[in-house]
This record gives structure tokens, C-alpha cells and sequence, in this order.
């Protein structure tokens, strides 16, 4: 045999007995390596091809012939796997996560990311909460009433700056998005708020009733900053009822201040049951720390602000307790 | 009656059901999967004839009452849990399955889509493929083989723009995690591994350019006609299993008449009363087919493109309920069976032609 012959013998034996898991990609490329260091004649090569979707991998093998030119040997053993499986994938190749019956495929979730509202919440967790949704809503396929279609494409335009056709249809064409693909997203947004506000209007009365005082209508004070300036500051608070708050502009300029009037169940947690005139705090927050006064609180009165906002908790409590019963699967984990 | 064979967390018979009741029928819904840990039945003979009851747990049937029986997604028969042993399991299995398949034979009833053996008969792609080219229907160049051989001649046959599918669809793993053999689309690297082909059987079939794939579901003699148009999906544009559903399309489809004739006969050659026949609609407007599955999925022609299907399963069953029994009390003098069978298929086609509006 010529030593040509030889080469393409041993290099045969090499690609047979090499692993084809990706997992094993770097120990294929070493013993390749060490291979070539032993026929530097033939200027070897390994090329990996790695499949998406499954762990697979096949290997070539370029070879440089002893008269020009490149010769590729691929060659594989006979392990007993039937061809289809050989070439089979994942069964959730392509897919993101699976949340009880949705399956969210990759591309679904890049749609999806474009419409999360990014607050107080990370997207792992944003998408889950989108994927319980859409189990809630898997058998609603009626049509989207036309004024729910236009809020949710207004919103939606708004929130990215697209205030008229051209800079939509721009956006579109940098999305990759024909206008009936954005109009089957759009509605799927729609049919996604649709349902939102249906719940919220059906948990929100109840939520009130069982705990008025969490929409108390609440005046605070509260400041946030490094532990030290914070601790400093709390003397201050105590006199804010008597004084007014002339007191906080000689606060630490370390220190964010934030006065204003919200529901008790939206206020930072140590504030939202204080007894006005009570100082409450410092406690760890955010990185910082936190303390605050109460200024005044009116009882939870029923009218549609405070429904509204009755619903809202109790929305984000029902997809909390939906969120722990779940059976979630990442698949690219 | 009419009795109903699925799983209990079947979405398609919950979405029959209601049709159903509407209509006034009465329905039993059993899964097979129940016996015999839980169900009992018994078939007696005695005096020249014979008396079979099902004892579903929450009601007791007689078998010579049920007319039309949906069989749609059952499980296996399965002991209970205190049978541990593994043979004594398997034994119970197959005892269970002899009997479950002796009364269904007994049972004075139309079946939805066919008894048993008769559904996997017809689910052989190479029984239904031989059956649609002889009726007519356009089929791809296909080869089913095992011959390493074959693979490089079909690839050049087909231009490089070959794909492969498995013979029937299992379940299996690849270093433990679960794998599917989606339609693979060839390229060269594929066929370097040729000699794999030894150890199972594939299907080798020229990629057939597509305007839209088409899903038809029959039932009796009404077809519904799905276009499944995937071709804005990277995911399922060569497999629509893939579900996509951002970017897959779907919508209510016209076939030619003389398609739609041929559709229903091809189901009712299998033996069947339902089908789901799968196209592809060509870009030069040919109609191309590729297989047929005795019991396949239908809900989302229903959801997606306003389909009535589950209407026409409904009606379906309640004619064949309704007509065997006028024909019980007319056929006196003739065979039960054959009688039965041709005036429940003339009760189902004249039902669906008074809804479609035809004369």
C-alpha cells in the first residue's frame, strides 16, 4: 500500500473511533490533533458537524493529497442505530420552555419578548406567566372585537414609539414581521388583555372584601439610600407631620426621597399596615435600605379606582398560585 | 346509545359531547384503559344466544343496546395495581384484550372510525398508499425500504431534494432523552450513514414543492378540507407537527368535487366511517397525496379553521344510533349486519346532505 493508502487507513480508523457526542467534541478534536502530529505530511484537518437539536455530532477528516489537491474522509462505524434515529432530534428541539399543555417554540418566544412589560420581573419569569395565560386561554378562538384589537395595537405602538404608518411599517420590516403577522400578534396581545381583565374583574370584589385595609388610600414618606444615610435620616422622619417636609430637603443628597399617595397594598411592605406618624424602617431594600413614615390613610372605599386595583392584586396572586402549581421544563437549561 | 371508547382527558370527545346531548342522545363514555381494574365485563351464552354487560363502575350497559360506538383514543387494557408480577400482568393484558375484541365484534353497532383491526389495517401506509394511487389520487415516486442501496439512487432521482419518514411513528430515546423522527429533509452528510438503512425500514419520497398542506377529515360522507399554509414557519414548513402557531396559517379549503368524492371513497375502501388525509397542494395547483390516519387529530380543523367537524361526529353517531334501530325492527328477514351497516351509512350521508344543502 502506498503510504498515501496508508494515511487514508489510519485516518479511517481514527473517525471510527471517534465519539460523536457533543459533549465529547474536545476530546475528538485531541485525539484528531495528536493523529495529524503524527502524519504531518497530510496536513489533517477535523471538521465537526454539529446538528442542532440533538447530541449527535459527525466528523470529516480533510487530508491534503501527496499530488494537490484535498481529499475529505468521513467515515462511520456500524453501532446498530437505524438511520431515522441517527438523524432524529429532540423532541423539544426548537422549543424554549413547556408550562403544562404550551409548548413555546424559540421563535414564539422572540415574538413574545417583544411584548414583555420588563417590570419588577425577570423574562424567565414574564414568559412563564405569558405561557399560563396562554393555557387559560388555548380554547378561545373566537374573533377579537375590533376596538380590543385597536387598544392593544395602540399600546403596543406607543410603548415602542411608533407613532405613525411609516415608522410601523419600518419597525415590521426590521422585525421581519409582514402587517398580517402583526395583526395575528396583535391579537393574540389583545386576546391575552382581554382575559386579564376578565379575571381582574372577576377576583376583584372579593380580594377587597377580604382584605379592605391592603386599599387604604396611603400618604407617605419614604427614603431609600445607603444604610448609613438612611439610619441618619430616620430623625428626621419622626417630625415630618409637624413640620411639613422642609425637613427632607436637608436629607443626605445620598438619599431618594419619594412622597406620595398609594394603596396600601402598593406601598413598600413596611409601610403598608404603619399607623400614621409612626416611623417605620430601616430595612434592607433594593441594595439599600429603606425607611418611611405614614402621613395619612383613608379607608378602602368601593369605587372603580379601587376595584381596579382590588383586581390587579388579586391577578398577580391567582398567576402566583397558577405559577407554583405548574409544571414548568425548561429545555435549553 | 352510543358508546364512546377514550381516554378520560380526551379534549376531542369533550368537545363532541356537548353536540351530543343537545341532541338529545344517550352517550356512555368508557376508557377500555379501566379494565380490568376497574371495569368488569361479561359475555354469557346460554339458550342459542348470548348476553354482554359492562359494568363501567358509575353504570351497568347492555352491549345489544349500543348502536354507535366512537372508538377515538383508548388505552390499553390494564390490570390493577395489586397484579405486580410482570407476567402475571402481561397474562391479564391479553386475556383482557381477547375479550374486549370478541364483544366489540358482538355488539350490534356502526363504529366510528372502524373496530380495531380494521383501523390498523388501514393506518399501514403501504396498505393506504396502494389504496389512494389505485383510486386515482396522485402520489409522490415513494420507496419504503431497508436497503442501503436504494438511498443515493432515490437521492438523485429526486434532484438532492429528498426527504425521509418513518414507517409508523413510536416512541424512542437517544442517550435517555426523548427524540422524534420529524420528515427529514436529506442533504449529502445524510447520506454517508447509508448502511443504518439495514436496520430499519424508512420512507424515501421526493420533497414535494408545496403551495399549502391540506389536512381532510372525513366523516361518513362529508368532507372538511383544512389548508395548513407553514411556509412563514422556519420550525414547520416541512413538518407541520412542528405546531407553530404564530406563523402557520390555517384556513377552510374548496377541493375539487371529483377530489372530494375520491376522499370519501378512499376511507370508506379502508373499511373506515372516519379519516384525516393528508395533502399537499402544489404550487402548479396539483393535489398530491401522502397518507392517511384512521384516527387523526381533527380539533384543530375545527378551532383554527371554523371547521364544524365535531357537528358531523355528532350527527354521525346519532344517525347510526338512530338508524339501526329502525332497521333492527324492519330487517327481519335479512342479514343483520350487511343491512345494518348500508342503512346507517344512507341515514348518516342523508343527515349531512340535509345540513351541506344538498338535494
Amino acid at each position: 500500500m502506498s503510504d498515501f493508502g496508508t494515511v487514508l487507513e489510519s485516518g479511517t480508523r481514527l473517525l471510527r473511533g471517534l465519539p460523536r457526542r457533543r459533549a465529547h467534541v474536545a476530546q475528538a478534536r485531541r485525539e484528531a490533533a495528536a493523529w495529524a502530529a503524527g502524519h504531518p505530511g497530510v496536513q489533517a484537518q477535523l471538521v465537526v458537524d454539529e446538528r442542532p437539536g440533538t447530541p449527535v455530532v459527525d466528523f470529516d477528516l480533510l487530508l491534503e493529497h501527496p499530488e494537490g489537491g484535498t481529499v475529505a474522509l468521513t467515515a462511520q462505524a456500524d453501532d446498530g442505530v437505524p438511520w431515522l434515529i441517527d438523524h432524529s432530534t429532540h423532541w423539544a428541539a426548537g422549543q424554549l420552555v413547556t408550562v403544562d399543555e404550551v409548548h413555546l417554540s424559540v421563535a414564539q418566544a422572540l415574538t413574545m419578548i417583544r411584548s414583555l412589560s420588563r417590570r419588577d420581573t425577570t423574562p424567565h419569569d414574564e414568559i412563564v406567566d405569558q405561557c399560563l395565560i396562554l393555557n387559560e386561554i388555548a380554547a378561545d378562538d373566537g374573533p377579537v372585537p375590533g376596538e380590543e384589537l385597536q387598544a392593544a395595537a395602540d399600546e403596543f405602538r406607543r410603548g415602542r414609539g411608533l407613532h405613525d404608518r411609516a415608522s410601523t411599517l419600518a419597525w415590521l420590516a426590521e422585525m421581519g414581521m409582514t402587517p398580517e403577522q402583526f395583526e395575528d400578534y396583535i391579537g393574540g396581545i389583545a386576546r391575552r388583555r382581554s382575559f386579564r381583565r376578565r379575571k381582574e374583574a372577576e377576583l376583584g370584589p372579593a380580594r377587597l372584601a377580604a382584605r379592605p385595609g391592603d386599599f387604604d388610600r396611603v400618604r407617605a414618606v419614604w427614603i431609600t439610600g445607603p444604610e448609613r444615610a438612611v439610619t441618619g435620616a430616620v430623625a428626621e422622619l419622626a417630625v415630618l407631620g409637624d413640620k411639613g417636609t422642609a425637613a427632607l430637603a436637608e436629607l443626605d443628597g445620598e438619599i431618594e426621597t419619594v412622597i406620595a399617595e398609594r394603596f396600601a397594598v402598593d406601598l413598600p411592605a413596611v409601610l403598608a399596615d404603619a399607623a400614621p406618624g409612626a416611623v417605620a424602617g430601616p430595612v434592607p431594600h433594593g441594595g439599600g435600605f429603606l425607611a418611611g413614615v405614614v402621613l395619612d390613610r383613608t379607608a378602602a372605599r368601593q369605587d372603580e379606582r379601587t376595584l381596579a386595583a382590588a383586581g390587579r392584586a388579586a391577578f398577580t396572586e391567582w398567576l402566583a398560585g397558577r405559577r407554583r402549581e405548574a409544571t414548568v421544563e425548561w429545555h435549553w437549561s | 346509545m352510543i358508546l364512546i371508547l377514550s381516554d378520560r382527558r380526551d379534549d376531542a370527545v369533550e368537545l363532541v359531547l356537548p353536540k351530543l346531548e343537545r341532541r338529545g342522545a344517550r352517550v356512555t363514555w368508557w376508557d377500555p384503559g379501566d379494565f380490568p381494574a376497574r371495569g368488569r365485563l361479561t359475555a354469557a351464552f346460554a339458550g342459542g344466544g348470548h348476553r354482554i354487560v359492562l359494568d363501567t363502575g358509575a353504570e351497568r350497559l347492555d352491549l345489544s343496546e349500543v348502536r354507535a360506538v366512537w372508538r377515538r383514543r383508548p388505552n390499553a387494557p390494564a390490570p390493577g395495581e395489586s397484579v405486580t408480577e410482570p407476567s402475571h400482568r402481561r397474562h391479564a393484558i391479553w386475556q383482557a384484550e381477547f375479550l374486549l375484541d370478541g364483544v366489540w365484534e358482538l355488539a350490534p353497532a356502526r363504529w366510528l372510525p372502524s373496530r380495531r383491526d380494521v383501523e390498523r389495517r388501514a393506518h399501514n401506509k403501504i396498505i393506504h398508499m396502494a389504496q389512494a394511487a389505485a383510486l386515482g389520487f396522485r402520489v409522490p415516486e415513494t420507496v419504503y425500504t431497508n436497503d442501503p442501496a436504494e438511498l443515493v439512487p432515490a437521492y438523485e432521482r429526486a434532484g438532492g431534494d429528498l426527504i425521509a419518514k418513518q414507517i409508523n411513528s413510536d416512541e424512542f430515546t437517544v442517550d435517555g432523552a426523548d427524540h422524534r423522527a420529524y420528515t427529514t429533509v436529506l442533504n449529502r452528510r445524510h447520506l454517508t450513514s447509508r448502511h443504518r438503512l439495514q436496520h430499519e425500514p424508512v420512507i424515501l419520497q421526493p420533497y414535494v414543492p408545496k403551495a399549502v398542506e391540506l389536512r381532510v377529515i372525513v366523516v361518513g360522507e362529508r368532507v372538511f378540507a383544512a389548508e395548513i399554509d407553514a411556509r412563514a414557519s422556519r420550525t414547520a414548513r416541512d413538518d407541520w407537527r412542528h405546531y407553530d402557531d404564530d406563523r402557520v396559517r390555517y384556513a377552510a379549503h374548496r377541493l375539487p368535487d371529483a377530489l372530494e368524492r375520491a376522499c370519501v371513497e378512499l376511507t370508506a375502501s379502508l373499511g373506515l366511517t372516519y379519516g384525516a388525509i393528508d395533502l399537499i397542494l402544489t404550487p402548479d395547483g396539483e393535489y398530491t397525496f401522502l397518507e392517511i390516519n384512521p384516527n387523526g387529530a381533527w380539533g384543530f380543523v375545527e378551532q383554527r379553521a371554523g371547521l364544524p367537524v365535531s357537528e358531523a361526529i355528532a350527527d354521525w353517531l346519532v344517525a347510526a344510533d338512530r338508524a339501526v334501530d329502525r332497521a333492527a325492527d324492519n330487517a327481519v328477514d335479512r342479514t343483520a349486519g350487511d343491512a345494518l351497516d348500508r342503512t346507517a351509512d344512507h341515514a348518516a350521508g342523508d343527515l349531512a346532505d340535509e345540513k351541506d344543502g344538498r338535494s
